[in-house]
């Protein structure tokens, strides 16, 4: 029961008058600009990274730990009461919680999806404070080469297993790793790609990227195309509340979205869209209501959103015992933590035990400071979505330059913020996936010395890559996930020209 | 990829999109300047795997999925635009707006050190504004100064990052 015996250190860290004040700051601020239509989870902690810049690590991480739940949280609501997924994993509740609410059952869909949430977060977090120690324990013995061969397998499943397409998913990846080669090589002290720019030399902060390509970009996108009329905002009258009948009927889609979500978010599969779907198809084939799926089941909200949540957790678990991100989100963590000079991994509960438990603790904080936030105060979110589009963007962009300037108070920062905002706006225009691009800044540099360390300790032998069982094991999988889904694709079309169907 | 398969039943190609040509191009050349740019980094001493390796294997592999991007591009294959939450995707693409922005960021940038944070990013608030079609413009100049102060003074008072103060130097 070591892990009890942690989790009550992590609480009396985080319970800390102060540190329980940056757990509320971070849950408001996270639900704040998670609400805000356009800026996701991802967006919404790298846009607030300035904002815990001269905090010490442990109240920083506590902070972080409410702004990522916040975000989830704040996106739902968006999703619910505006129909714009701030991400794909949002798609499902946008989808069934916004006919829900044109149907005059806003209350009730934001309540299955925020209790909804608070089940599925609680639920991941316990999963979360048994499973780490415990992996983390084993993954102190992973050797290099493996630990190479499971960022390759982040790489293949984030950019080419389960996008749209793997071709322009891979290629955004690449751009990512080519931005992450820039700067001094750490070991050799050579300069690369610095193209003589002094400024280069660190390399390229990911917040910079980040915020380009993802916030900057999504300005110049809609701007290019505006649209005429206003977005439809469902008015919510009172409180987000249930009724008896609701309760019955989400509670058991809440469990298993969360025994969905959870697994899907601590394996590098893509993040949390497949289990949204699963848990949607699961709830629509089990309800005695399947007729109103499609025009708004509450089960077609608790399910997904609980899925959404638990997978939010789960994407924890590797990160903190293995230092590997399976989400750009979880990406954009791990960089925070090595901007503290922390690097997750198994580790980091030795070293550290104090911050990783006090993190772990305020999860199970934030997520009931979350529920007190959302349930009464859900009108006042509804309010946000009422800011006009020219001063919400407008106020985006202010964000944005505050979050990449203060990083090394440089203009010079802000002309690579106006370029990757084009880059952004063009990835948008011509449809490549952003995430990649964010793993391969983030874990680039990662993988790279990862891959020297085994190199150097086989002593210059390629082979160790294959001649360790679980790096081999690793990287046919890696193999697998990139040949299978095309050969399934090609036998599709087949079958397709088969019926006579056109392309 | 989702291009369709050719078939003599199907309707003749379609048509070569000019601007995804213009894409892959674009990838082949970025391969191409990283391919250059990885010949000029000296090689490291008494290391398996020097500081060249990474970039080799990263401008080569942009120069293939480049390659494949053009191939596919050539059989018409064509990318679709995203659908932003608050962007219309039947609308007809106007660059302005976004010239607009750019050009309101990079003069905002400019003045940020010598002017100010607050006028700074004040300008950079108003050609946003300005750009998604706002036209009140005393109200957008007024907005725009009350957020560039707000976040000013919260973020040097509350957080304690120092931001240029610029001709407010003093005053605050």
């Amino acid at each position: 029961m070591d892990a009890v015996h942690s989790l009550f250190a992590g609480f009396e860290t985080a319970l800390t008058p102060l540190n329980l004040l940056w757990a509320l700051i971070g849950v408001t601020l996270g639900t704040l600009v998670g609400v805000l239509p356009g800026i996701g989870p991802a967006l919404t902690v790298a846009l607030l990274l300035p904002v815990t810049a001269k905090l010490p690590p442990v109240s920083a991480f506590i902070m972080f730990a409410g702004i990522y739940y916040g975000g989830m949280f704040g996106g739902s609501t968006t999703s619910i009461l505006l129909n714009t997924p701030g991400e794909s994993s949002s798609i499902i509740t946008a989808l069934e919680g916004n006919k829900m609410a044109r149907r005059g059952r806003a209350a009730a869909a934001l309540a299955t999806a925020a209790i909804g949430s608070f089940v599925a977060g609680t639920i991941g977090t316990m999963l979360l404070t048994f499973a780490a120690p415990a992996i983390a324990e084993v993954a102190v013995q992973i050797p290099p080469s493996a630990k190479f061969a499971l960022i390759m397998l982040a790489f293949v499943t984030i950019s080419a297993t389960f996008g749209g397409s793997p071709l322009r998913g891979l290629i955004s990846l690449f751009l990512g790793l080519a931005i992450g080669l820039i700067g001094t090589d750490l070991q050799s002290g050579q300069a690369r790609f610095t193209l003589g720019y002094p400024e280069l030399l660190d390399g390229i902060d990911f917040v910079t990227v980040v915020i380009g390509l993802f916030a900057v970009g999504e300005t110049l996108f809609v701007a290019s195309r505006l649209r005429k009329d206003k977005a439809s905002v469902i008015k919510l009258e009172g409180n987000a509340s249930m009724t008896r009948d609701d309760w019955r009927r989400s509670w058991k889609p809440w469990l298993r979205g969360t025994a969905l979500g959870f697994p899907f978010g601590a394996i590098p599969a893509g993040g949390a869209e497949i289990p949204t779907f699963l848990s949607y198809t699961l709830e629509k084939k089990l309800s005695k209501h399947s007729e109103e799926f499609g025009k708004g089941a509450i089960e077609g909200v608790a399910g997904p959103e609980a899925a959404n949540n638990a997978s939010a957790a789960g994407v924890l678990v590797p990160l903190l015992t293995l230092g590997l991100p399976t989400s750009a989100t979880a990406a954009i963590l791990l960089a925070a933590f090595q901007q503290y000079g922390l690097q997750p991994g198994p580790l980091l509960f030795v070293t550290s035990p104090d911050l990783v438990w006090g993190l772990i603790a305020s999860l199970y904080i934030g997520n009931v400071m979350l529920l007190a936030l959302n349930l009464p105060l859900a009108p006042i979110w509804a309010k946000l979505l009422l800011i006009p589009r020219p001063f919400l963007y407008a106020g985006i962009l202010v964000f944005s330059t505050v979050g990449v300037y203060s990083l090394n108070n440089s203009v010079f920062d802000l002309i690579l913020l106006a370029i990757f905002g084009l880059i952004g706006y063009g990835m948008r225009r011509f449809d490549f996936p952003v995430t990649p691009a964010i793993i391969g800044v983030i874990l680039g540099p990662v993988s790279e010395s990862q891959f020297r360390t085994a190199m150097q300790q086989s002593g210059g032998d390629v082979s160790v890559f294959v001649r360790q069982p679980l790096s081999l094991f690793i990287l046919l999988i890696v193999l697998a996930a990139l040949v299978v889904p095309q050969v399934l694709k090609v036998r599709a079309a087949r079958a397709a020209k088969g019926d006579s169907l056109s392309a | 990829m989702s291009d369709p398969a050719p078939s003599s039943t199907l309707p003749a190609r379609p048509a070569l999109s000019v601007p995804d040509l213009l894409v892959a191009l674009g990838v082949l050349i970025v391969g191409a300047l990283l391919l250059i740019g990885t010949l000029k980094i000296p090689f490291g001493i008494n290391a398996y795997v020097g500081p060249r390796v990474f970039p080799m294997i990263v401008s080569v592999g942009t120069l293939l999925l480049g390659t494949l991007l053009l191939v596919a591009t050539l059989r018409g294959y064509r990318a679709e635009p995203a659908a932003e939450e608050d962007s219309d995707p039947d609308a007809q693409p106007d660059l302005r707006q976004p010239g607009i922005i750019l050009g309101g960021f990079l003069l905002g940038a400019l003045i940020l050190t010598p002017l100010g944070f607050v006028l700074g990013t004040a300008v950079m608030y108003f050609s946003v504004a300005f750009a998604f079609g706002e036209r009140r413009l005393g109200l957008m100049a007024g907005v725009s100064l009350i957020v560039a102060l707000v976040t000013y003074v919260a973020f040097t008072r509350g957080l304690g990052l120092s931001l240029p103060a610029g001709i407010l130097n003093g005053v605050l």
